[in-house]
């Protein structure tokens, strides 16, 4: 018995030794699949393919509607205005500053200016669509959740949100090129350290033009454009900064994979197809197709181009001249002929393209926010025109620029800068809203059955899960910049 | 000598047989002695006997536990039958507690109720889990309507974890914990299938019994999974046979619909009345719409996608429409097919059931089991054939099974227990709302005037393996087309089993060693064809999934008496987990040639994830049994755990458990009214872990951009700081039982807190991250159940009714979350189902109606005069105005549950019902908001009485409620819509989602059982015993408010399973058949 209790006590030690073990513990615990650190060069492509996609996913769902390149003839709600949460900027926005963060503080601490300064480029773009979809946004407390324990981020004031993108703008400008090293995981620009520093510049235009309502922004604007040499700014579109797409998966236009249905619920809207015509616009016929009942049969002699009024009810939509056979399609270059080599020249995810940059110089000139005058604002505004025509693979029509309503005329050149940048636009729905919001021009008339009294939108509300996830600071911003509504204005549209 | 003296005693021989009297089956293992004697025996496999009687022989009795002893006089007869009937008094029973020991059922101070292998077997659930349905007070089965074997999820005692997938109970069998994950398979395009539970798969027909431990008292001592309860089963052997016996059991059972939607079959497809085919594209008129909103059933002629064409085509013959599969020349093509010839315009209002067919489940079980004094076995092989209700869906499985025990010395048992499972399908459905899953055609997309059976050929003529043919090319995919090419296969082969020695050192002590491992293989496929809507060029994808637990443990029992009256039971214990999860997933998005689905047959370059995981627990245990005088019972159990998960200086966590069982009948004298009272009461406590790699961000591989390789920071931030979760429970409770068992009571109080969980809390992803882990929360969950067993009816011999009640009601408050965390969000799918500080677990919340309140001045919709308060505000567009925030729509969870079996039994013929009530909760039904904007079901014909034109009378719809005047005040809502903008603007677009959520209350009619066991004297010669056939019926009727679907239904997300929210989903089945068993 005795005998038993020894081996037995025994046996219980060396199990419990057994049991107890965990010097193991911590390998067994650390994750084999996945590097617990990665250069920028691995984190830069991601950031800048989602933000490329969403911006035009959001253009494609909503931009191009509200601003009226297109109009829908089924599931009517985006334009009729009954829009509910339209969280795709927000939540790309921030997911990939966190990443961008990284690359932020990666090429600080390794002196890795041209890292920084495009992160900081990206940043401000990011920002900016940001605060112009919502406003009032987190932005200085943002992304510190690991960094510094930010669990509730406040919201800045779009004002504060502008001078920090200007001031990042103008830090790229300055940094870029002060180091040697080579930049990888550049799906833009391949690394071309000299682009990047035109886009830099050219987007502070873009957004000091866009605050130009609230400060005078006349002292910066000129700074630029006077000193190309320290500020280089795009000079053809061959500065263009776009996101070609290929022509496989996974790398495809991303309407390329939509369902025939769905693309085909988008169509002309009748606000632009109208301007094209009257314009005789030889980039409306890649904007947009012949009715399918004109374009079924083999004469293109008969073809006929109609847009569908903007906001019409479901059934009024589809049956707007009698029915889809003769409403005008998308192009096809944004979607079945996408993946053509004409498609993938033309169907890009647009960051800024060269023309944009005219029209904002031709604009500036116009207003007198930099020298020049009517002369030069026409200069900018042909060479707008042309740039788009050239992007397109279009040779201008010789009467194009001298006919009535597009020859420069100084007395309405805000509105022929306006409507020719607006044309220019098409595809990139959100920046020609965020654009319209500030200039009104061109005119548009609210969608025909709209839900919003009459107010063409103005912001996003905040995704609903803010309400839960921020609440008090939200309700702060909401206070401060008025209800969160579709209808409220943003700081620099009030 | 002694031995000649017998002989000359014995002179004479008793032979008889025993059977259960409620079942007339044979009963073997009972004990036949002579009364005042030691002479005695037990009845073979067949229930009988034969008996040497000695001279002084009187009186024979019949015992076996948990029936009543019967005593008969022998006087000069030399055959005696008996009938044992159950004795419900008793409580001699004993039950399989934890780590696999056996207790008197009077020794527990817990709740627990077990179900035997024959409620298992005769009306048989190809998910073993939905078996418990009802049967059991205090388990929540959810089965999910996802097709074959869908998973089950089973709750016990209420949700107690923050993390919707972490509260379903631990499964053990033979001692050793199983897996019973549920392996996700979203993502990619739409493509969510159900490919059930892991202990879905467990062959009913080798369980002798499953056990439910409730509380945390029954389960500390199996470590942190028990924290939701245990199921422990038990698995037939061969122990107590003598010599060999085989038995036989086929069921065959035929499934069907048990609930579709009540479809309208006054509008056909189109949109404002009009409707003509012409290309399925919006070629025609409103033939690109997939809605219901088009013209009136009157039989007129109407050009459709299955009328013939002067070409001798059909309509929907249109060619390609789809220039990635190939050139699209619309004009030729429509020249080729031809004119559509118009056909009479009716409704088709069978053509969703006329789709389903009649399921068919075929199961066949033979085992062979014997046993000596040196050893017992048992094998078995199962084979289950099973189609579906959906064409082209089915599953297969083969279950091989071996148990057996050797004395490989006096001392020392060897036992091994080994369960093969072949489980493949070549098909399970898609779920959830999107192009994928026929559903989301067949309630809200599918026009009424189509004839699903003009689609069965489902290719266009001339273009087969290229383009399917459909009623629409816009949208939808054709349902046979979906279901015949589109195919989730899988493939599953899981071993799982233990070895175990036994050493007896001593009478009073022994020593168990024990290894056991879980491990599965499983491969899925799924093919898409050429022109499915959202993989035009089609696709294959392959993942595999392996998961291995090795559990390896050994257990130190002690067994003495310590004097007269104190009783002891001890032992010391120890276990090492271990948890392997590899899987791969590998896509080809596009098919260079159609109809091969093959990773090799990519057009573009395959897409490939993989992830693996470790996991290791340590643990040591102790247990100690005090009883006195077999009246009086004190339990301790103790256990320290070491998991690898969490961070060193944490990883170690202890946690002990106590409880008092007190037979107060055997203590005092009780009234005569009482024959049997027990109280008991426990606390325990479990601690928990987490899963691995929760310490430490790590990058995650993207798909790479343009060929250059993409990373991204996980949006989850560690903790460095991790606790183990604690969760302490306390229960209490009575067992009474009176009139000599006619009357059972027992009773249970109970209240679980759980705190510390480890938990993602989610974060505003403003914060650059969407979640962080962190300690939180304080749930509490508290309820009563309540098993009451009445027996109205018992004439010895003769007829017996019983009833059983299972009654349970579950009330969880979550008490506290984070510091300054008011919500968390466990899960959502159109709603979000949060936790929130003062609410209960399984509260969903969404968008809802502004109402007119008359309690905040300051507020919205104010009415001072309190006339129109808690109407509906409605805006001068005349659509229902949201809430500015979510707000609680209810609670998924029901209040109360009920089950209630009925047995009637008359010699062998033995009849059961089983009604399965619970009562309150909420589910929403996405059928009724989509089916509505696709104007399919009854409801929809509200506002259109005399077609569209809102001049008519009864058409257009003005919505219940009231307008905001400009002066503030009210007025009814005097706005008129269409009845299709009413219909879709009453939810906003999917936004408010409020008049879409319904009281989830019903009724089913769980199960019918009628068997009769033939008297083997009917069998002669022949060689078969125990013959039993029942007809059987599983889930038979439905009685409930919800409009459309069954209110016992779930949504799928990835591998978690969200109640209370139906996304179009497939419907549930009745199922009925008949069950042969014998014996030979």
């Amino acid at each position: 018995m005795k005998v038993v209790i020894k081996k037995l006590i025994v046996l219980v030690f060396v199990l419990t030794v057994f049991s107890a073990c965990t010097n193991r513990f911590e390998e067994i615990n650390t994750n084999p699949n996945a590097p617990i650190s990665v250069t920028s060069s691995l984190l830069l492509p991601q950031i800048i393919r989602d933000m490329v996609n969403s911006t035009l996913g959001e253009a494609w769902g909503i931009g191009n509607i509200v601003i009226q390149h297109t109009a829908k003839n089924q599931f009517v709600n985006e334009d009729r205005y009954l829009w509910g949460e339209l969280n795709s900027i927000w939540n790309n926005v921030y997911s990939n500053m966190q990443d961008l963060k990284i690359v932020l503080d990666q090429s600080e601490a390794s002196n890795q200016k041209n890292y920084k300064g495009i992160a900081l480029i990206l940043k401000s773009w990011m920002f900016s669509l940001a605060t112009d979809c919502y406003g009032d946004i987190p932005y200085s407390e943002a992304i510190r959740g690991k960094s510094d324990g930010i669990n509730f981020p406040k919201y800045d004031t779009q004002e504060s949100i502008y001078a920090g993108i200007l001031a990042d703008l103008a830090e790229a400008n300055t940094i870029l090129g002060t180091t040697g090293e080579i930049v990888a995981g550049d799906p833009i620009f391949n690394g071309d350290i000299t682009k990047w520093k035109k886009l830099a510049n050219s987007l502070r235009l873009r957004y000091l033009m866009r605050i130009s309502n609230k400060r005078n922004v006349a002292a910066d604007m000129a700074a630029i454009v006077n000193n190309p040499n320290t500020n280089p700014i795009m000079t053809g579109n061959s500065d263009n900064a776009n996101y070609n797409y290929l022509a496989n998966a996974p790398d495809q236009f991303p309407l390329f994979t939509t369902r025939i249905g769905s693309f085909n619920e988008f169509r002309a809207s009748k606000t632009l197809m109208d301007v094209l015509t009257g314009f005789n616009d030889p980039r409306r016929n890649i904007f947009f197709r012949p009715t399918p009942a004109t374009e079924l049969t083999p004469d293109p002699s008969d073809d006929q181009y109609v847009g569908i009024p903007n906001g019409l009810g479901d059934v009024e939509a589809l049956q707007f001249n009698g029915g889809p056979q003769n409403q005008s399609r998308i192009g096809a270059l944004f979607y079945e002929e996408a993946n053509t080599s004409r498609g993938l020249s033309i169907a890009k995810g647009v960051i800024m393209n060269y023309a944009e940059l005219q029209f904002i110089l031709a604009e500036a000139a116009k207003k007198g926010l930099i020298a020049g005058g009517d002369a030069q604002a026409r200069t900018y505004y042909e060479n707008g025109i042309n740039a788009s025509f050239a992007y397109y693979g279009l040779s201008m029509p010789p009467t194009y620029l001298t006919q009535a309503g597009v020859a420069y005329n100084p007395t309405n050149a805000l509105v022929q800068i306006g409507t020719q940048k607006w044309i220019a636009f098409f595809f990139q729905g959100l920046e020609a809203w965020f654009d319209w919001r500030r200039t009104n021009i061109p005119a548009l008339t609210p969608a025909a059955t709209n839900q919003t009294n009459g107010i063409i939108p103005t912001r996003f509300i905040y995704p609903l899960s803010e309400q839960s996830l921020n609440t008090q600071n939200r309700i702060e911003a909401v206070t401060r910049q008025g209800a969160d509504a579709i209808t409220t204005k943003v700081w620099w549209n009030k | 000598m002694l031995f000649s003296m017998d002989m000359q005693a014995q002179d004479k021989t008793l032979r008889g047989k025993v059977t259960i009297a409620a079942t007339g089956e044979d009963f073997p293992g009972v004990s036949v002695f002579i009364k005042g004697t030691t002479v005695g025996t037990v009845t073979g496999t067949d229930g009988t006997y034969s008996l040497k009687l000695p001279n002084n022989a009187n009186t024979v009795v019949f015992s076996f536990v948990g029936y009543r002893s019967v005593e008969v006089a022998i006087g000069g007869q030399s055959t005696i039958d008996a009938q044992l009937v159950e004795d419900i008094q008793s409580l001699n029973e004993v039950v399989v507690t934890a780590l696999g020991v056996k207790k008197e059922k009077k020794a527990l101070g817990y709740a627990t109720q077990t179900i035997q292998s024959n409620d298992l077997i005769q009306a048989r659930e190809t998910n073993l889990v939905n078996s418990l349905a009802g049967k059991i007070a205090g388990v929540t089965v959810v089965g999910n309507p996802t097709g074959i074997g869908g998973s089950a999820r089973v709750i016990i005692r209420g949700e107690r974890s923050l993390n919707i997938n972490n509260n379903q109970p631990l499964f053990v069998v033979d001692g050793v914990p199983i897996s019973n994950n549920n392996y996700g398979s979203s993502g990619r395009g739409n493509q969510e299938v159900d490919y059930g539970n892991g202990a879905g798969f467990i062959n009913p027909d080798d369980i002798e019994s499953m056990t439910v431990l409730k509380g945390g008292a029954a389960s500390a001592l199996y470590g942190s999974r028990a924290n939701n309860g245990v199921i422990v089963i038990k698995t037939k052997s061969g122990r107590g046979t003598k010599g060999i016996g085989a038995t036989v059991n086929s069921t065959l059972t035929f499934e069907n619909v048990l609930r579709l939607p009540e479809y309208q079959n006054v509008y056909g497809q189109g949109l404002g009345g009009v409707f003509e085919f012409r290309d399925g594209n919006g070629g025609g008129r409103a033939d690109g719409v997939d809605e219901s909103w088009g013209p009136a059933f009157n039989g007129q002629p109407i050009r459709q996608f299955d009328s013939p064409t002067a070409n001798g085509l059909r309509g929907g013959d249109v060619g390609n429409l789809n220039t990635r599969i190939g050139p699209v020349n619309l004009a030729a093509q429509l020249a080729a097919r031809g004119e559509i010839l118009p056909t009479p315009w009716v409704a088709r209002p069978d053509n969703v059931k006329n789709f389903f067919q009649t399921g068919l489940t075929f199961t066949q079980n033979v085992a062979l089991a014997g046993s000596n004094d040196n050893g017992d076995f048992r094998v078995s092989y199962t084979y289950l054939d099973q189609k579906g209700i959906v064409p082209n869906t089915d599953l297969n499985r083969n279950t091989f099974a071996f148990a057996g025990g050797y004395n490989l010395s006096k001392r020392l048992k060897a036992r091994a227990v080994i369960n093969y499972i072949k489980n493949t399908s070549g098909n399970r459905p898609n779920l959830s709302y999107g192009t994928e899953n026929i559903m989301y055609l067949f309630n809200c997309w599918l026009g009424r005037q189509v004839d699903v059976q003009a689609m069965k050929d489902y290719w266009q003529f001339g273009r087969e393996g290229l383009n399917q043919f459909n009623f629409n090319y816009n949208y939808h995919d054709n349902p046979y087309f979906n279901v015949f090419e589109n195919t989730n296969g899988q493939s599953l082969d899981r071993v799982y089993g233990n070895l175990s020695l036994t050493y007896q050192f001593t009478d009073w002590l022994n020593l168990m060693v024990r290894s056991g491992t879980d491990f599965s293989n499983e491969f899925r496929d799924r093919r898409r064809a050429y022109s499915t809507q959202r993989f035009p060029l089609g696709s294959y994808r392959e993942e595999k999934i392996f998961y291995e637990e090795r559990n390896t443990d050994f257990l130190l029992s002690a067994n003495k008496n310590l004097s007269e009256t104190i009783s002891l039971t001890a032992s010391v214990g120890g276990n090492t987990l271990t948890q392997v999860f590899n899987s791969s997933d590998v896509f080809a998005p596009e098919l260079a040639v159609p109809g091969v689905y093959s990773l090799g047959n990519s057009r573009v370059a395959i897409q490939a994830a993989a992830f693996r995981s470790k996991k290791r627990i340590n643990s040591l245990y102790a247990s100690a049994q005090l009883g006195y005088k077999n009246f009086l019972y004190l339990d301790f159990s103790a256990r320290n755990d070491w998991s690898s998960t969490l961070p060193k200086g944490e990883w170690s966590y202890f946690y002990p458990a106590a409880n008092l069982s007190a037979v107060i009948s055997d203590m005092v004298e009780l009234p005569k009214l009482i024959s049997f009272a027990k109280a008991r009461v426990g606390i325990a406590q479990v601690g928990n872990d987490t899963q691995p790699y929760q310490l430490q961000a790590v990058y995650n591989a993207e798909t790479p951009v343009k060929g250059l390789p993409a990373y991204g920071e996980s949006s989850v931030i560690p903790n460095l700081n991790l606790k183990p979760e604690l969760s302490t429970s306390f229960e209490a409770g009575i067992d009474v039982r009176l009139l000599e068992g006619r009357i059972g009571i027992d009773f249970t109080y109970y209240n679980t807190r759980s705190r510390n969980q480890i938990i993602g809390i989610p974060l505003s992803n403003t914060t650059g991250y969407t979640s962080r882990i962190i300690n939180a929360g304080l749930i509490e969950n508290r309820g009563i159940e309540l098993m009451l067993n009445l027996v109205p009816v018992q004439l010895e011999n003769s007829i017996r009714w019983s009833i059983d009640f299972n009654f349970s009601r579950n009330r969880s408050e979550v008490k506290e979350l984070a510091d300054g965390i008011q919500n968390f969000v466990m899960a959502s799918r159109y709603l979000s189902v949060e936790a929130r500080v003062g609410g209960r677990m399984g509260d969903m919340y969404g968008i809802g109606f502004a109402r007119v309140q008359n309690t905040d001045p300051n507020g919205k919709y104010y009415d001072p005069t309190g006339q129109f308060v808690g109407q509906v505000v409605y805006n001068t567009a005349g659509k229902p105005i949201p809430t500015d925030q979510v707000i609680n729509l209810g609670n998924y969870n029901p209040d109360w549950m009920l089950g209630i079996t009925n047995t009637l039994s008359y010699r062998g013929i033995n009849f059961s019902f089983l009604f399965d009530i619970r009562q309150g909760g909420k589910v929403y039904s996405h059928t009724q908001t989509v089916g509505r904007e696709g104007g399919m079901i009854i409801e929809t014909l509200e506002g259109r009485a005399n077609g569209y034109d809102l001049s008519l009378p009864g058409n257009g719809v003005i919505g219940q409620g009231v307008v905001q005047n400009a002066d503030g005040t009210f007025r009814p809502n005097d706005f008129k819509l269409s009845a299709r903008e009413w219909h879709t603007s009453i939810t906003l677009g999917r936004r408010l989602l409020e008049g879409m959520v319904y009281d989830a209350s019903f009724v089913k009619l769980r199960e019918v059982k009628l068997g009769y066991t033939l008297p083997n004297k009917f069998m002669g010669r022949l060689p078969f015993r125990d013959v039993n056939i029942s007809f059987v019926g599983r889930n038979l009727f439905l009685w409930t408010n919800v409009p459309h679907i069954d209110p016992e239904t779930a949504s799928t997300v990835g591998g978690t399973i969200i109640p209370g929210i139906e996304s179009v989903a497939l419907p549930s089945t009745r199922s009925y058949g008949f069950n042969l068993g014998f014996k030979f």
